[in-house]
Parts: structure tokens; C-alpha cells; sequence
């Protein structure tokens, strides 16, 4: 089998890349060692509202409800509002993740992509030392696919970039391991996604409820890996559930597992390879949200990818313009909030209490983290000698 | 007492693939939709042991 394209992984920054790959002309397939694309979901199934104008998904199956605001709760209970009322009206929506990477799998297909299900890429296809396509095993089955580039959309535990030489492990300070369950006949009211953070509550991290319609929830925890211990997301977890008066009543009809990259972003581009997604370590060190970088920075690889096709060259000069694009779009975001998660680990419970304290009437100007520091900044002018780093990676990132 | 390995419990793993990303030694994969350990290659330094969000991770004789 021979491509000009050869995605591995079918989540959103796959299937988006192999998309664009294909609408610009190029003849792809995507790989997925699943049984069926978006299963099982390893997802807390938030995403900005922002997606409305990118034209990636049609119709509105993958939304399970809308969100009209946040709700961050400090460690001794403090409420911080994010309403859309001030926040100009977009926050996110909360998503079916099953249907919502069969979508875009989907707008893949229908550019022109194949899908092949259960292939299992084992190793990288070299010649001479060039990377030219991948090994795969299928059912009993094991053969070679050849491609002039490679994609690497495999995951937070890119095996593609580990065998391409790039340095990909993360270090525990830098991975939050989450659990979540969904909760079905909760007696909550809410249509806010709300966060709860404290030592106590989730080291590093934080618990949600993500309001999913009617009375079900996703309720999950994320802790820093560097201040966890065997299975400690769970027991904490459960012990979040039982101790909140509206969720104990409820009942699960869904548990997973899931490990976000909080880190700096990676190099991506090597001759022939490109690593794209979570693999490419772009989600957000503060919020663990993916998403929509998974989907901006699948949208800049295809187009590269695109080019290169049509000029019959593939190597890591002409794939770079992806690494530059998606820089420029959102990677001085990401480093700026991977410098703020290592400034905020070091505060203190009462810090985070005070500061809530201080912002819990603030009517903020939009619904972001940067409209978090900048009222941070306002209300505690002392604070600014530790931000003022982040406001001037924040002015760049803008 | 012989030496020390560490085993993923296979009907535990939710297989979220965060023990293969942090693992140093790169001696974990995903297969079949579980996170087997390569013995080979495991240095037994519970790194994955601690990480693991449901305590599916643990050291055996």
C-alpha cells in the first residue's frame, strides 16, 4: 500500500489534519488501532464556543449542552463567576466526544481520506535512514504502508514521536492523570461548568462538573502525577462525590480514565513526520483543554502537509511552516500558560482563598485566563512583580 | 525473594496510555486496549506506579 499521507490516530487533530491534507489534494489514510473511532472517551468534553467559526462540524449531534459560564470554587469555598452575561456571550459547550470525533472523522472521509480500523502501527518504515512510511499489524496480519508523510496524531503517548528521535516522555511535573465519572439522576441545577480547587481536593489540579443535559454530569479530577499517589484520583474523587450533597444521590453510567500534557510544547516536524494533538504535547498547561488547539494546529498540518504535496518535496524545511503557523496561532499562549501553572503550584491555600476573596464581585471583560491574570494583576498590584512575566508572553500571544 | 516487577492489572487499565507517557524507560505499551510493562526494559522505578488515576499499577514478586 502506498500514500502520499499516513495519519496515525483518529482523534480530533488527526482527523482534522487528514482532512485538510486531502482537500488540498492529497491522498491519505488514517490509522486506528481502535475497534471504533472515538471509543473509549478519554475526555472531560469541555470546548470554547469558538469552534462555531471554524467550519469543522456540521449539524449539532455532538453537542450535549451549552454553558453559561464558569464557576471557580477556592479552597475554603469561595466563588469566582465567569457569566456569559460579561463575558460576551461565549463560553463552550459541553460535548458528546464519541460523536463529536466521528464527525470530524467523517468531513475526513468525505475530503477524500481512508480509514483503516484496528491497524496497529508497531515501528516506523525506514529507508536509508528516511523515514517512508509505518509498520502495521492487523488482525493476524502484519504489513508495511508507505507514505511520504508521516502523522503523528497518536496521543499523549506518542509512540510516533519517541521512534521519530524526538524527546517525548513527560515528566510527572508535567502530566495531570484524571479520572471521571458520569453521573446520572443528579438532583443539580446547573449550567455552568464549575472547578474546585485546593491541596486537599486534587494536588495540582482541580475537580469539575461539566453539565452534560437534564440531570447528568461529567465529574472528574485531575492531579498533578509529581503529587500523586497509586490511584489517588479515584479515592478522591469518590471522596468529592460523597462529601457534595447534589451529586451523591446520583448514580455513574460511565467511568474513565485520562492523562493531559500540562507542558511546554514540544519541536514537531522532522524530514517526512510531523506530530500533531496531544502527541505534539498541545493542550493547555493551565485549563488541560485540547481541543481546539487539536483542531487549529490539525487544520495548519493539513494545509502544510498540502503544499508539500503539491511540491513534491517533504522535507522538515517545507513541513516547518506548520511549526511556525501554529506557534504564531496559539504556542506563546500554551508557554505562557505553562510559565502560570508552575507560578500558581506554589501558592498556598489561603493565596488562592485571598484572591478569590478578592475577584468574587469582579465583573471580568471575556471568558479566558488571561482575563483571570489581568484582574489578578488590577486587584493586587504586588502580585504583578511575579506575573509581569505572563502579561508580556501574554501580549506576544495575542 | 526474587526480583521485584510491575504489572499492570489487565482488568483494571482503562488504558488512558498516562503510564506510557511518563515512563523513562519507555518500557510500556498499549496493547490490545491495555498498558502491558516490557520487562525487559522496566527499571521497577514506580514512576507509573504512582501515576496510575485508578491504582491499576502495582509491584509483584
Amino acid at each position: 500500500m502506498e500514500y502520499d499521507v499516513v495519519v496515525v490516530g483518529s482523534g480530533p487533530a488527526g482527523s482534522v489534519t487528514a482532512r485538510f491534507a486531502a482537500e488540498a489534494g492529497a491522498n491519505v489514510l488514517i490509522l486506528e488501532r481502535r475497534a471504533e473511532v472515538g471509543v473509549p472517551v478519554l475526555c472531560g468534553e469541555g470546548i470554547s464556543q469558538r469552534v462555531d467559526k471554524w467550519d469543522m462540524l456540521e449539524g449539532k449531534r455532538w453537542i450535549a449542552s451549552k454553558m453559561d459560564g464558569a464557576k471557580i470554587y477556592s479552597p475554603n469555598g469561595t466563588l469566582v463567576t465567569l457569566s456569559k452575561e460579561v463575558a460576551g456571550n461565549e463560553t463552550g459547550y459541553v460535548v458528546y466526544r464519541d460523536i463529536f470525533d466521528q464527525e470530524l472523522a467523517r468531513r475526513a472521509v468525505k475530503a477524500g481520506a481512508k480509514i483503516l480500523m484496528r491497524a496497529e502501527v508497531t515501528d516506523l518504515l525506514k529507508d536509508g535512514g528516511k523515514i517512508s512510511g509505518v509498520k502495521v499489524r492487523q488482525f493476524n496480519e502484519e504489513f508495511n504502508i508507505k507514505a511520504d508523510v508521516v502523522v503523528g496524531a497518536d496521543g499523549v503517548e506518542s509512540k510516533i514521536g519517541q521512534w521519530a528521535g524526538f524527546n517525548t516522555i513527560l515528566k510527572p511535573g508535567d502530566l495531570e492523570t484524571c479520572v471521571q465519572y458520569t453521573l446520572t439522576n443528579v438532583d443539580h441545577k446547573s449550567d455552568y461548568c464549575e472547578f474546585f480547587l485546593g491541596k486537599k481536593i486534587a494536588p495540582g489540579g482541580y475537580v469539575w462538573i461539566f453539565p452534560k443535559g437534564k440531570d447528568t454530569f461529567n465529574v472528574g479530577i485531575g492531579i498533578l502525577a509529581s503529587l500523586s499517589k497509586p490511584g489517588m484520583p479515584l479515592k478522591l474523587l469518590n471522596k468529592f462525590i460523597s462529601n457534595h450533597s447534589d451529586l451523591k444521590k446520583g448514580e455513574p453510567v460511565r467511568l474513565l480514565a485520562g492523562a493531559v500534557p500540562v507542558a511546554n510544547p514540544i519541536e514537531t516536524v522532522r524530514d517526512n513526520l510531523l506530530l500533531v494533538g496531544d502527541a505534539a504535547r498541545h493542550s493547555d498547561p493551565i485549563t488541560g483543554g485540547g481541543l481546539t488547539t487539536a483542531l487549529e494546529g490539525g487544520k495548519i498540518a493539513g494545509v502544510t502537509i498540502g503544499k508539500a504535496v503539491e511540491k513534491k518535496t517533504f522535507d522538515k524545511e517545507i513541513l516547518s511552516i506548520y511549526e511556525t503557523n501554529w506557534k504564531e496561532t496559539f504556542g506563546k499562549k500554551l508557554h505562557r500558560d505553562y510559565v502560570l501553572k508552575n507560578i500558581l503550584l506554589d501558592f498556598e491555600d489561603k493565596t488562592l482563598n485571598m484572591l478569590a476573596d478578592s475577584l468574587k464581585d469582579y465583573k471580568f471583560e471575556e471568558f479566558s485566563t488571561l482575563s483571570l491574570i489581568k484582574a489578578l494583576v488590577f486587584k493586587h498590584p504586588t502580585l504583578l512583580m511575579k506575573l509581569k512575566p505572563l502579561l508580556k508572553l501574554s501580549e506576544k500571544s495575542k | 525473594m526474587g526480583k521485584l516487577n510491575t504489572k499492570v492489572d489487565e482488568r483494571g487499565c482503562l488504558a488512558c496510555g498516562g503510564c506510557i507517557s511518563i515512563c523513562p524507560q519507555a518500557a510500556l505499551i498499549m496493547f490490545g486496549g491495555r498498558a502491558f510493562v516490557r520487562e525487559d526494559k522496566c527499571i521497577c522505578c514506580g514512576i507509573c506506579i504512582k501515576t496510575c488515576p485508578i491504582g491499576a499499577i502495582c509491584e509483584v514478586d
